[in-house]
């Protein structure tokens, strides 16, 4: 054990410099004033003050967290029938269609939320109808594939047992197919949540310039402004609000298996 | 009793393969039925389809006066234990048992009673609150009968639900499930390839084959009365040979006339004659009604199971020269070779079977450098001819490293058995002190170097030789010529019995009149 331990140093050192190392950089410069150096280091709640005094920055957190929802439950309305749709088919045609949706993936996603750009662009949409299309059609393959996992893990025996003590065709799907899938709903939602929270590249490209999610805010304070100390606050915000989700979405998983 | 099920010449095919070709049974109300065979059989194909997950492709289902064919499995009142339990994991032990009675929107004052009940008829009380996933395999049987039964089917169906628990508890829930049926009092319809626990529990066994039922009745009956030969190979141990009536009282097997009870059939009838093993007694040889030599001893616990033959098999006696052979040492290339002659069949040269790999390995040439390798015999010369005699062959590698032996043409002498419709041949061999030495399993490799083979005279089929008899020890051969006799499988008679005896003993075999039973011969083949 001790030697493979020794070999993991480099990826310590990796971590370290790269993660760990502005990690506390993020944390010193959003609890500090602006022109501050590590040697004169002025503590400060300025940074977090001014963001939650702000009702245009708390309407843009809100915004956020609003279409970071509609987007993951869309998908979960939208691709709860496709993957039960999909676990029905042959063994083969079930592989087929699970490449076929990992197929976009593959693709740049640059590249994709230009070409949603260039298609929406004849329709007069809301700006954030806009973005909301583009994250739906981005994250919904890993939402399906999660519940796929999900379902076609599932003994198909199960159903001819829900058959066999009288339950029909439909409640055999809200008692034995549905709670069964709930694991694959949860990991599809923080597949799914977390980068539509935080994203920054579909909303620039499709919502236009007028349309700021936090990420956006993250973006403008760091790289137009310069200001890095209250970028480094809202980037620590955005931290706290997906380790919160993080954890609340364990717990329900955690319910469900109890159960 | 009253007529519960009736299956009407139902049929049922899978991708073209029938499964099911015409099966009619009628199932009485509290009845244990056991339906036995192998897999594949189309046991739990029935099953299936009276649960409703099938649907046969011709013939009805009678429940209850009722056809039942177009109802859906969730409006059957009948319930199954499923081979693997099928239990929802997401589920405690009660919500399982009350899956059913949820659906059906009782009370829950209701449910919770009639959970409770269920839970000590299966001797789980106190495991309600229990995940399915951490019992122990019987009791997760118990759980499944117990959410079947729940339900109060007129019917249970169990689908070999005792296959995966240990023998312990297998037993232990054979005890179980025939005392809840008594208390519960309502038809078990169980499906099982084990015929021990066929006989156990049920009150009637369909006993199925190859998609047909080839008997119906009670475990006494089936074990006592088999129908035919494929009933009574496969419900317990069996000797079953073939019989000639000479009148109705009278039948003839192993060249001797002997009384039997009457079972119907007509003198000149040719029947299967059955007698256990545990029917047959062993007794001093001149006491016994046939004689023989104890070829096998197993200990099974309570008893010895033998093999006696009393008679033996045909047989063939061959040569085998055993002989020094040096082996060709060839200097400019420093390759060693070495081959043995051999006699071979004019007959197998007319036919044109014999390839020069064929005489490669039938003289057991080999070639090897200076480091020992094998090399590859690319090179081989005859003169060979289908006329008796002796020729010569060479065998050489791609260096021109060559060896020649003799090859002797014969037209061999088979033995050909018309009582036993059995042929066997055999062939003369030369073969080095060495060769015997290193070889891992002698029987084997006597058989190929003699080519061995026995044949079934009507039909060409192959039939195992058996038995190898040869009066040498391998570990200490000289050179000289030795006799070797082939055989195939004599008559055996299983025998259970608990004294003891050695293999090789003489001894008597004596059984009585009744435990001789005829069955008729089975039309169809399997």
């Amino acid at each position: 054990m001790k030697s493979f331990f020794r070999m993991s140093y480099p990826y310590i050192l990796w971590i370290g410099i790269f993660i760990v190392a502005p990690m506390i950089m993020i944390l010193l410069y959003a609890f500090s004033v602006p022109g501050n150096s590590v040697l004169t280091f002025q503590f400060t709640l300025d940074n977090f003050t001014k963001f939650f005094g702000d009702p245009t920055f708390m309407r843009v957190l809100f915004t956020s967290l609003r279409i970071a929802f509609l987007t993951t439950v869309f998908c979960i309305l939208i691709g709860y029938p496709a993957a039960l749709f999909i676990s029905n088919l042959s063994e083969k045609r079930q592989t087929m269609m699970v490449l076929l949706l990992t197929l976009p993936m593959w693709i740049n996603m640059l590249l994709k939320t230009y070409a949603w750009r260039g298609i929406l662009m004849n329709f007069d949409l809301e700006s954030e109808v806009k973005v909301f299309i583009g994250m739906v059609y981005d994250f919904l393959p890993y939402m399906i594939i999660q519940i796929h996992t999900s379902i076609s893990k599932m003994d198909r025996e199960l159903l001819t047992a829900a058959y066999d003590l009288g339950a029909n065709k439909w409640k055999t799907f809200l008692k034995v197919t549905l709670p069964l899938s709930v694991p694959g709903i949860i990991s599809g939602i923080t597949l799914v949540f977390l980068p539509a929270v935080s994203s920054f590249v579909i909303p620039k490209l499709l919502g236009g310039g007028d349309y700021v999610l936090i990420g956006n805010l993250i973006e403008i304070y760091f790289l137009n402004a310069g200001d890095w100390n209250f970028g480094s606050a809202i980037s620590l915000i955005m931290a706290l609000i997906i380790i919160a989700s993080m954890w609340a979405t364990k717990k329900l998983d955690r319910n469900a298996d109890k159960d | 009793m009253h007529k519960l099920i009736e299956f009407r010449n139902i049929v049922k095919s899978f991708d073209g393969q029938v499964v099911l070709k015409g099966v009619n049974l009628n199932i009485n109300e509290n009845e244990f039925v056991t339906l036995l065979g192998p897999s594949g059989c189309g046991k739990t194909t029935l099953l299936r389809i009276l649960g409703g997950f099938l649907e046969q492709d011709e013939g009805t289902v009678i429940f209850d006066g009722q056809c039942i064919d177009k109802v859906p499995p969730y409006r059957r009142e009948i319930n199954t234990v499923f081979q693997r339990y099928a239990l929802f994991p997401h589920m405690n032990v009660f919500e399982n048992i009350a899956f059913g009675l949820r659906i059906k929107k009782l009370g829950d004052d209701i449910i919770s009673q009639k959970v409770n009940r269920m839970l000590s008829l299966v001797n789980l009380e106190g495991y309600e609150k229990r995940s399915v996933t951490k019992l122990s395999g019987g009791q997760q049987q118990r759980v499944a009968i117990a959410r079947a039964l729940v339900n109060e089917p007129n019917v249970l169906l169990l689908d070999e639900p005792l296959g995966a628990l240990d023998l312990k508890l297998r037993k232990e829930m054979q005890r179980e499930l025939k005392r809840i049926q008594q208390e519960v009092g309502i038809t078990f319809i169980f499906v099982t390839h084990d015929q021990e626990e066929a006989l156990t529990m049920s009150d009637k066994i369909v006993v199925m084959n190859a998609g047909e039922i080839e008997q119906i009745g009670t475990p006494l009956e089936i074990y006592n009365e088999p129908a035919n030969a494929y009933v009574a190979r496969f419900i317990g141990e069996s000797n079953i040979v073939d019989g000639v009536m000479k009148s109705e009282t009278k039948v003839r097997f192993d060249d001797r006339d002997f009384d039997c009870k009457d079972y119907h059939f007509r003198p000149g009838e040719v029947v299967d004659v059955l007698i256990r093993p545990e029917d047959i007694d062993i007794v001093k040889p001149r006491d016994g009604v046939m004689r023989g030599e104890v070829k096998s001893v197993v200990f099974k616990g309570v008893h010895y199971e033998l093999m006696v033959e009393t008679k033996t098999g045909t047989s063939k006696t061959v040569m085998m020269n055993v002989v020094t052979q040096h082996d060709l040492h060839n200097p400019t290339t420093q390759e060693k070779i070495s081959a043995n002659d051999f006699y071979v069949d004019s007959e197998d040269l007319e036919n044109q079977e014999m390839t020069d790999q064929d005489f490669i390995s039938i003289a057991n040439a080999q070639a090897w450098d200076e480091e020992d390798r094998d090399i590859s015999l690319t090179r081989v010369t005859h003169n060979i001819e289908r006329r008796p005699g002796v020729y010569s062959i060479t065998f050489g590698t791609e260096k021109k490293t060559e060896i020649t032996v003799k090859v002797y043409v014969i037209h061999p002498e088979y033995v050909e058995d018309a009582r036993h419709n059995i042929g066997i041949s055999a062939l003369d061999f030369f073969i080095t002190p060495d060769e015997i030495k290193e070889s891992m399993a002698i029987s084997t490799d006597l058989k190929t170097w003699a080519s061995a083979e026995a044949w079934n005279l009507q039909d060409d089929s192959p039939v195992d030789i058996t038995d190898v008899k040869f009066d040498f020890d391998p570990a200490t051969i000289t050179e000289g010529s030795y006799e070797i006799t082939f055989a195939t499988r004599g008559r055996e008679y299983k025998v259970e019995t608990t004294s003891r005896h050695e293999t090789g003993d003489r001894v008597g075999l004596s059984f009585d009149t009744e435990d001789i039973h005829l069955m008729r011969k089975a039309v169809h083949e399997t």
